[in-house]
This record gives C-alpha cells, sequence and structure tokens, in this order.
C-alpha cells in the first residue's frame, strides 16, 4: 500500500511534461483522489471541451481584486499592522495603476512627465532591491519590491491631484508634500520590514523610501 | 538493475509516446494539418523545430533521457524516430542544433552574470547597522576628537555614507529646482548625481592613495566611510542656505559646519599617521578638497536670482554672468516680481 501512491504519482510527470499547463493544474488538484484506485487519468485528457472548464480571464491573469484592495488599505492606513504574508505574491496590476494615475493627475496639471515616472520608477526599485537584498537576511524579488514601492505610491497620487487645484510652491504645499512624503515612506517601510522581519530597522528602510518619493514630490511640486 | 528497469517502461512510454502523440494529442494534429485555421501556431507545429527556449530546455532533458534508451534499445525506436523526422526534413534537424547552441551559449552566460551578481553579497556586513548607531556616528562626525596620539576608531560601514551622498543629491537637485537652474548639457539628475558620487569615489580613492604615500593606517572602506559621513555637515550648510538667502550666512556656516566635520576628518588621519610631513600633506589635501567642495557647491548650483533670466535676453543685453553678487536684504520674492516687471517692459 506505502508503495501503491508514489508508483500513481511517479507515472503522471513523464508524460504530462508537454501536457499544457492547465492539465498541469487540475491533476495536482485532484491528489485527493490519486490514492483511490478508481481514479482515471482520462478525465482531464478532454482538450476539446476544455472550454467550460477554463478558469476565468481574471484569475488567469493573476488579477484578484479582492487583494488588491487589502494592500490598498494597507498602504492608506499607516498605522495598521501589515500582515507580512499579502506580499508573497507578486502583484503589478495595482502599481501599474497608480503610475499610470500618477501620470495622469500630473498631466492635469500640465505637466507631461509620463516617461519621468517609469524611469525613476525602474531605477528605484532597482536601488531598494540592491539596498534590501544586502540588508536583509532573506533576500527578496524584484517583483516584491517593485510591487510594494508601486501601491505606496498612492498618497503621491493625492498630491498630484491637489497639484491640479493649487499651487504647491508655497509653505502649504510644502508642508503637504513633506506630510504626503512621510505618509508614503512610513508604508513602504513597514510593509518592508514585516515582509522580511527586520524589526528595529524600520527607520532605516523608511529613509532611502523617503527619498525616493521626495523625488516624486519634487516631480509633482515644481 | 533498478534503472534499467525503470527505463525500459519509459522507453515504452516515450516510444508509444510519439506515435500515441497524434491519438491523444488530437488537437495539435488538427491544428498542423487542418486547412481551417490561417494561424499557424510555431510552438505546436515541430516537435523538432525547437524554436523556443523554453522548449529547449525541457528537449534537452528528454534528449538525455532519450539518449541513455536508446542505448538499449533496438532499431524499432529508431525507425519511428526518423520516420517523425523525415517528414520534416533536414531543416528540423539543423534548426534544433543552432537553437540548441544557442541556448548552451546562453545559459553559460546567464549563469557567469548571475555568479557575477552574487558578489555584491561582499559588501552585506558593511550594511549591517542600527538606527540608533547611525544617529552616533552623525552626531560624532561633527565632534573633532582631541586625542590624536593613538588611532582612533573608524566604523566601516557603508550604509550612513551611502544615504548622505543620496541625500546630498537630493538637496542639490531641491537648490537647482528652486534657483531654476538651467543645465545645458545634461540633465539634472545627471549632473547631481555625477558630482555627489564623483566626489565621494574620487576624493576617497585619492586620499587613500595619499594615504599609501605617506604610510598611513586606513583601509579604503574606512576612508569611504569617513569622507561620506564627513558630507553630513556639507548636508546642512547647503540645506539652510538654499532656503535661506544670504551671503553671510553662508560664510559663516561654511567656516563653521563645514570646519568642524573637516577637523574630525583631519584629526582622525592625524591620529593614524607618524611623521609631520606626511601629516601636513594629508590633511592639507583633505581639508582644501573638502572645504572647496562646499563653496563650489553653494556657488554653482543655486544661481541667486538678481535680474533678469537667461531666457528673457534681448540683442542688446549684456551676457548675463552666473556668479553671485552680493544682494541687499530683500524677499526673494520682491526680486523675483522686480525682475519680471523689468524684462516685461524692454
Amino acid at each position: 500500500f506505502a508503495s501503491c501512491p508514489r508508483s500513481q504519482t511517479g507515472d503522471p510527470p513523464p508524460s504530462s511534461a508537454f501536457a499544457p499547463s492547465e492539465m498541469l493544474l487540475s491533476s495536482q488538484s485532484y491528489t485527493g483522489q490519486i490514492l483511490q484506485p478508481t481514479y482515471s487519468p482520462s478525465t482531464h485528457l478532454g482538450y476539446a471541451d476544455g472550454f467550460d472548464e477554463e478558469p476565468p480571464l481574471l484569475e488567469e491573469l493573476g488579477i484578484n481584486f479582492e487583494h488588491i484592495w487589502q494592500k490598498t488599505l494597507t498602504v492608506l492606513n499607516p498605522m495598521k499592522p501589515a500582515d507580512g504574508s499579502i506580499m508573497n505574491e507578486t502583484d503589478l496590476t495595482g502599481p501599474m495603476v497608480f503610475c499610470l494615475a500618477l501620470g495622469a493627475t500630473l498631466l492635469l496639471a500640465g505637466k507631461v512627465h509620463f516617461g519621468y515616472v517609469y524611469g525613476m520608477s525602474a531605477i528605484g526599485c532597482l536601488a531598494m532591491h540592491a539596498l534590501l537584498n544586502l540588508m536583509s537576511v532573506a533576500g527578496v524579488s524584484h517583483g516584491c519590491v517593485a510591487s510594494v514601492l508601486g501601491y505606496c505610491l498612492l498618497p503621491m497620487v493625492i498630491l498630484s491631484s491637489s497639484a491640479v487645484v493649487f499651487s504647491l510652491q508655497g509653505i502649504p504645499g510644502i508642508l503637504l508634500a513633506l506630510f504626503i512624503i512621510g505618509w508614503c515612506s512610513l508604508s513602504a517601510s513597514k510593509i518592508f520590514t514585516s515582509a522580511l522581519a527586520m524589526e528595529g530597522q524600520q527607520l532605516l528602510i523608511a529613509y532611502p523610501c523617503a527619498l525616493l518619493y521626495g523625488l516624486f514630490a519634487l516631480l509633482t511640486v515644481f | 538493475a533498478g534503472p534499467g528497469t525503470m527505463s525500459a517502461p519509459g522507453a515504452a512510454a516515450a516510444g508509444g509516446g510519439r506515435s500515441g502523440s497524434a491519438a491523444e494529442w488530437g488537437g495539435f494534429e488538427d491544428n498542423m494539418q487542418g486547412g481551417g485555421s490561417a494561424v499557424i501556431d510555431m510552438e505546436n507545429m515541430d516537435d523538432t523545430s525547437g524554436s523556443s527556449f523554453e522548449d529547449m530546455g525541457e528537449m534537452h532533458q528528454r534528449m538525455k533521457e532519450e539518449e541513455e534508451e536508446e542505448e538499449g534499445e533496438a532499431g524499432a525506436a529508431e525507425e519511428e524516430d526518423g520516420e517523425f523526422l523525415g517528414m520534416k526534413g533536414l531543416r528540423g534537424q539543423l534548426g534544433r542544433q543552432v537553437a540548441d547552441q544557442m541556448w548552451q551559449v546562453g545559459k553559460r552566460q546567464a549563469s557567469r552574470a548571475f555568479s557575477l551578481y552574487a558578489n555584491i553579497d561582499i559588501l552585506r556586513p558593511y550594511f549591517d547597522v542600527e538606527p540608533v548607531q547611525v544617529r552616533a556616528r552623525l552626531l560624532e562626525s561633527m565632534i573633532p576628537v582631541k586625542m590624536i596620539n593613538f588611532p582612533q576608531k573608524i566604523a566601516g560601514e557603508l550604509y550612513g555614507p551611502l544615504m548622505l551622498v543620496f541625500t546630498l543629491v537630493a538637496i542639490l537637485l531641491h537648490g537647482m529646482k528652486t534657483s531654476d537652474t538651467i543645465i545645458r548639457e545634461g540633465t539634472l539628475m545627471g549632473t547631481a548625481i555625477g558630482t555627489c558620487f564623483g566626489y565621494w569615489l574620487g576624493v576617497s580613492s585619492f586620499i587613500y592613495f595619499l594615504a599609501y604615500l605617506c604610510n598611513a593606517q586606513i583601509t579604503m572602506v574606512q576612508m569611504l566611510s569617513l569622507l561620506g559621513y564627513g558630507l553630513f555637515g556639507h548636508c546642512i550648510t547647503l540645506f539652510v542656505t538654499y532656503n535661506i538667502h544670504f551671503h553671510s550666512l553662508f560664510y559663516i556656516f561654511w567656516l563653521g559646519v563645514g570646519g568642524l566635520s573637516t577637523l574630525r576628518m583631519v584629526a582622525v588621519l592625524v591620529s593614524r599617521t607618524v611623521g609631520h610631513t606626511q601629516r601636513l600633506i594629508l590633511c592639507g589635501t583633505l581639508a582644501a578638497l573638502h572645504m572647496l567642495f562646499l563653496l563650489y557647491l553653494h556657488f554653482a548650483y543655486h544661481k541667486v536670482v538678481e535680474g533678469i533670466l537667461d531666457t528673457l535676453e534681448g540683442p542688446n543685453m549684456p551676457p548675463f554672468q552666473r556668479v553671485a553678487r552680493d544682494i541687499p536684504v530683500v524677499s526673494n520674492a520682491v526680486l523675483n516680481t522686480t525682475a519680471k516687471a523689468i524684462a516685461l517692459t524692454l
């Protein structure tokens, strides 16, 4: 009995090396039934009628609105303790939307700076990735860093939309910009420290994030 | 006996897989030979064309398994293989070999690049700091030490200096933006980063070289750390004087704050050098470079708005000189509006 499941689980992988990923996924999700002798491997070979069994488009693309909303709420409330596991999945749709929103609000204020936004995000992600890998025991991936930094760009969108209404080049504008920079960098450092288990070094992570978001604020204000 | 018995059913499965592939993957065969679809899926069309690298990787795996199996097998499987290849001809095989070679080269280059990247880990111990330590070192960098008779300890840490250089870049950018400085060849960001990093790395290397000549006991990381923390005074001075435009204030900060951080660096170096001439050379050079850099940063990157802007230059205007002149104590807004009013009337 002990060898039974092993030989049965050993069989599918070589033949399914060229199977479409959908079949692999469905065979893994049926692990419970593999141990039963009545399991027939022919149930998941119906490729012709796979249209009904395909996962929904959003699920296939990896866009999960619930998670996006949760992460947005985490960013908007820097005092709320972050759950370290929510950053395990690399989700770049939220950050993309926020970058586009920043570019759009800058456009409303008369500045066409899409290239600058993308360039600074890319270089900032690379630099933060290098720094975080040097400072933490566990490494991070580029996707995770890009995802976190992109989500924490949301308050900057608020700053640039307020720049549409009034000019930020006075004392109240500078104070608002400083407040937004602090908000962004606190959220980002909070998520990084909870995801990488780097308690006590939150300020050390917050400062480079503040410099990066300060660059975005410079773009917005001037 | 174990691998042999395992490979036999595997070979049968693979051989059966080849001839039975047409039966199992009925969908693919239809796509390949059906005349209905106008879109040809290159990936699935030909097993042996190897048009994508992912397929090459899997093919490599399969080829390795096949090689073990083919040796122990009769020509039956080979005949089937030949038949299968015969359908696609020589072109498929040639393409497969070329793709195979490219896969190998690419894999080798990628692993070499990866091992090079992994070398960044040698910098890891220099970033292991606590916020309290950074704050303490920042404050210490402004306090000159009194005891120069035995070598002073220098923390070999790179986080603080790196952040200070980036802060200096940010302050320079802020200063350039508030004063509408126009850089004709290059970008604002590039100039700021180039200046600050160039100073930090270049002057550190130069002083390290001089220290080597003068037999001073200092390593490269320590020199980088020392000079980096010495930029703290520069950051404070520039932050204050880019926002409050009084010349006398700048000179007071230059001598006071700049002087303190220079004195600290000089004292540390003196404690690590033996001999009067060597101490003089080393510390004189460092002091001169450090103080002159602060002077340069103030005057080159923050044009004091005192007259007509560059863009409003008319044919009978004298060429605008980017030299700071003493201005009376008037608010910046009044100056700006006056300048614009004068320019508009011309």
